[in-house]
């Protein structure tokens, strides 16, 4: 397998279609009712696996001075209830756990990419014995991911905006914002597109961030895979577990920080929904 | 009151903070947002290429006055 295929066969997701929607010329599946499989059951698990963990933690919670793991989580806890808090205008009790549930779950998706590149699909190629078989281990470099949270944020946004201000006061932050009751027109498309941007930055920045760091991890795992050849290898192996060493514990910062970038825009953007907006 | 301001004071000015780390994401979803706009009322109206342009250029405009707006919600001292 060259360069390319490798790369390649490693952004592919596992994808599942009818057969009218597979591609002849290349075979993979194309069209809207395509399931990326690998993406819907790693990002399902890893939320259970939330669910799992806080249920078991729940069952043993410490009184006084807690240790270990469950300190651990009460921090995470007091950290996001101090970014609402501090955030938050308003008072909505949704608001802190949605907070926590994207922080944790993005985190934990984003964590995947820690994980070797070769690792997961190895295992899976060995399991079901396809050499070719695809599995992208980290759901949040799929599009269909980022872009699926950040419509959901969007939903709850359009829905708060209506329930706080009303559906009239809704109408009038497109009709008299920016520019004021003499551009209508203007302040109509300008808010349209204000509105829109929002989920488009949310999933599209996750997305971007996160698919640069998968590539570069790609590219870091080619240096020994491909160059290290006889004595080459020497050198070029070590060299690539340098580098992966590098570009993971900086990668640390990275999914931490992508996560919480998507918690707290979605707080602030909750709290404008929450915002009654004067008339100019 | 301006939008942005209602929303610093209820929340001591943290609020603008917190936006400035997606002020380049900001900026440039906007536009995007506005072609995508323009890109919509083009096939609604069958206005083709008049919509998409004049969206992405008020998608460039809006980005630019929002980014401008959350900077000068900036604390003194961090400017």
């Amino acid at each position: 397998m060259g360069t390319v295929e490798y790369i390649q066969h490693h952004l592919q997701n596992n994808a599942v279609c009818s057969a009218d929607n597979i591609n002849p010329a290349t075979g993979l599946c194309e069209g809207f009712w395509t399931f990326h499989m690998d993406t819907i059951l790693i990002s399902i698990a890893l939320g259970a696996l939330i669910i799992l963990v806080a249920a078991r933690l729940g069952k043993r919670l410490e009184a006084g001075a807690p240790s270990g793991f469950q300190n651990a989580v009460e921090g995470v806890l007091d950290f996001v209830g101090q970014q609402v808090r501090d955030t938050f205008p308003g008072k909505n009790p949704l608001i802190a756990p949605l907070a926590l549930t994207i922080f944790v779950w993005v985190w934990l998706m984003n964590f995947m990419d820690l994980i070797p590149v070769d690792l997961l699909p190895l295992l899976a190629q060995m399991v079901t014995g396809d050499p070719h078989f695809h599995l992208k281990v980290v759901p949040t470099t799929d599009l269909n991911t980022t872009m699926a949270m950040a419509l959901s944020v969007f939903a709850l946004i359009i829905f708060y905006n209506i329930k706080v201000k009303g559906l009239w006061g809704f109408t009038k932050m497109f009709l008299f914002h920016p520019f004021g009751k003499f551009f209508i027109p203007f302040n109509i498309v300008m808010t349209l597109i204000e509105e829109v941007s929002k989920p488009l930055s949310l999933g599209l920045r996750l997305f971007g961030n996160m698919f640069a760091g998968e590539l570069v991890f790609l590219l870091i795992a080619l240096i020994g895979g491909t160059l290290a050849v006889g004595i080459g290898a020497l050198f070029w192996a070590p060299l690539q577990a340098l580098l992966g060493l590098g570009w993971l514990i900086f990668h640390i910062l990275v999914i931490t920080l992508q996560a919480f970038i998507f918690m707290v825009l979605t707080i602030v953007y909750l709290g404008m929904a929450h915002t009654e907006m004067d008339d100019h | 009151m301006h939008y942005w301001d209602a929303m610093s004071d209820k929340t001591d000015g943290k609020m603008p903070n917190l936006l400035l780390i997606s002020a380049g994401s900001m900026f440039t979803s906007m536009v995007v947002a506005g072609f995508l706009v323009g890109y919509w009322l083009d096939s609604l109206f069958d206005t083709q290429p008049f919509g998409l342009l004049i969206c992405g250029v008020m998608g460039f405009i809006g980005g630019a006055r929002k980014v401008y707006d959350i900077l000068m919600k900036m604390p003194h001292e961090c400017k």
